[in-house]
């Protein structure tokens, strides 16, 4: 499903400042396969999530999701790919904070055509699966930590995305709410989705429905293990 | 495309964050309000202006020695009579009288009201006048400042003009002229001719002025050519002429606004550019947020562009009508007196209401265009940074 070819990022390129954050990076995702990218902070997890989701652009190599190329899309195309099959957790939720939790999951589906009608039925399903329906109506400041998470969370599986990209999902949690987040990832895993999550929580270590573990350090991948191979 | 959902989203981030735009909006609704007051009076003015103008002579002439105004020999009439295309010739006396206690003067006009163009002129300017029991005493039509200003001076029903012989000359107070004459006969006295020569100490054969009407607008300039073949001494003076100085008098004085308007609009466009352009600000988040969760550039520029729309429209027809009520239904207190204070004595004018939708319609634009740039731009240029960039 997806495949990382060769890829780099170098930020500010070109300048006294130049600083490559990402060096030939090459990686393979099957399908419904979940995949922990763990790291210090700075290794290029959190750069190497952007760029499969279309957030920024590599300065070398191929990135491609489903057969599509999607490292050189043009901006319409890229709008239109996050839309369709990605779903991203923020490590801080970023969450439009003057809205309710039911407004900010339905904000993906603004443009996707569909009536307000079908969008708000699809959000109330994805509140569902989020066990955050009780605080639809509630503003999005007023949340706890956890429960801004299952908003973020609601919002991203609100179009039912192929591929979910979590970035430092927990790093805001205290422990009982991470937990419940692993459980939310073990039941999208089990309906099949593409989860791919950066993280330095040990938590993350040793879950038995992980597919890969990929260890980055200073931009390089320097080490991947297969978990389901190992249990 | 099903554009239900984003307009109920676009209703959304407007209500939920109508904090951000009340500001937006209070400042808008003073610089349209201004602006919009402003060209109100102007126009309202102009528009009164050429009303009441309407029912003056095509010209005045009269007699100048060295390029100063001399009386005119009443004599001159029947030479004028006899140009083709001219007339309604009648004989003015026209001066300020000057009340030394209070230093002010009274812009005084003497007609000749047993001329029956002239009797008919004053029975249109003054409805339900009797011109036989005002022509039966010494009696005088005034305008409104001149009734207040001789009332607070204890001249209810009577006021003794000073002769230059020195004796004082004892005139009834008849009536005050309409309050819609007020632009330009505040201070005007209007009587008898052989009154205000008295008065002025004019001879039997003299006038200060003779008016008279040329129906044919494009005989004006030959008119005037043979006026100065006739009288080498003469000084001719058009209605338009007088229409032209009164119109660059109020549009000076709205200039001038417009000048502040133009200052305080670049102020708060630059406010607004600072603003949304700023680095931490949540607009750039939020526009990163939504970039991130899948909407285009395009999409982003459209929210934006209707929800600055929506903040434009609303300050533009709240600063309207604002503007209209204070100018016409309040008759603008403290501006008007920008307008009318150079007036001899304090002036009341009741504001016609004159509507130019063309001006407003620049007005619109005047102000609804810089706004949109000053929000669209910087919120383009947000959304083609990358979204993680954004949302930091």
């Amino acid at each position: 499903m997806i495949s990382v070819e060769n890829v780099s990022k170098i930020f500010n390129e070109g300048t006294p400042q130049a600083f490559e954050a990402l060096k030939s990076i090459d990686l393979e995702l099957a399908k419904g396969e979940t995949m922990i990218l763990m790291g210090v902070s700075g290794s290029g997890k959190s750069t190497l999530l952007s760029l499969i989701a279309a957030l920024d652009k590599p300065s070398s190599g191929k990135i491609v999701v489903e057969g599509e190329l999607i490292s050189k899309l043009p901006d319409l195309h890229a709008s239109a790919y996050r839309a369709k099959s990605i779903g991203f957790i923020f490590q801080h939720f970023n969450l439009l904070e003057a809205l309710s939790v039911e407004e900010n999951v339905i904000a993906p589906l603004i443009n996707s055509g569909l009536d307000i009608k079908t969008i708000k039925e699809m959000a109330a399903e994805s509140m569902q699966n989020a066990a955050i329906s009780h605080k639809a109506s509630q503003q999005v400041k007023e949340l706890s930590g956890g429960e801004k998470q299952r908003c973020a969370i609601a919002r991203a599986l609100v179009h039912e995305p192929k591929l979910i990209i979590c970035d430092e999902p927990t790093a805001n949690l205290d422990r009982e709410n991470s937990l419940k987040f692993i459980e939310i990832l073990q039941s999208l895993h089990q309906r099949g989705k593409t989860i791919i999550v950066a993280t330095h929580d040990p938590l993350f270590e040793a879950l038995t429905f992980v597919d890969k573990v990929v260890h980055m350090e200073d931009g390089n991948i320097v080490g991947a293990d297969s978990i389901s191979a190992h249990n | 495309m099903n554009n239900n959902a984003f307009l109920h989203f676009l209703t959304l981030l407007l209500f939920k964050q109508k904090g951000k735009h009340i500001g937006a909006v209070l400042i808008s609704v003073i610089i349209i309000f201004l602006l919009s007051s402003v060209l109100f009076i102007s126009s309202s003015l102009q528009s009164m202006l050429l009303g009441t103008l309407e029912s003056q002579s095509d010209f005045t002439v009269s007699r100048v020695q060295a390029g100063k105004a001399i009386n005119t020999p009443s004599a001159w009439m029947d030479k004028v009579l006899e140009i083709n295309g001219i007339s309604q010739v009648a004989p003015r006396i026209y001066g300020r009288y000057f009340f030394a206690p209070r230093e002010e003067s009274f812009l005084l006009v003497g007609v000749d009201l047993f001329d029956e163009q002239s009797s008919k002129e004053l029975r249109s300017l003054v409805k339900g006048l009797d011109l036989k029991s005002f022509l039966s005493t010494d009696s005088m039509l005034v305008g409104e400042g001149v009734k207040t200003f001789l009332s607070e001076h204890y001249y209810k029903e009577y006021f003794s003009f000073k002769t230059p012989q020195g004796s004082f000359k004892k005139v009834k107070i008849h009536q005050a002229l309409p309050s819609g004459t007020n632009l330009i006969a505040n201070d005007m006295i209007i009587m008898p001719i052989e009154l205000a020569r008295e008065i002025f100490g004019l001879g039997e054969d003299e006038v200060t002025d003779i008016t008279f009407n040329v129906p044919n607008d494009a005989e004006w300039d030959n008119i005037i050519g043979k006026l100065h073949l006739l009288f080498y001494d003469v000084r001719v003076v058009e209605k338009r002429e007088i229409v032209k100085a009164y119109e660059n008098l109020y549009n000076y004085k709205g200039g001038l606004f417009l000048i502040l308007y133009l200052v305080a609009m670049v102020t708060f466009m630059l406010i607004l550019y600072q603003r949304y352009s700023m680095v931490y600000s949540t607009e750039r988040k939020e526009i990163g947020i939504l970039r991130a969760v899948g909407w285009s550039i395009k999409d982003i520029l459209k929210l934006k562009f209707y929800e600055t729309a929506v903040v434009v429209l609303v300050s533009f027809v709240l600063g309207v009508i604002l503007a209209y009520l204070y100018v016409f239904i309040w008759d603008a207190p403290l501006l008007s007196q920008i307008f009318l204070g150079g007036a001899n004595l304090p002036n009341h004018v009741s504001f016609v209401p004159v509507l130019e939708f063309g001006l407003l319609g620049s007005i619109f634009l005047f102000y609804a265009i810089p706004f949109l740039a000053a929000v669209l731009i910087p919120a383009w240029k947000i959304a083609v940074t990358p979204p993680k960039e954004a949302m930091l």
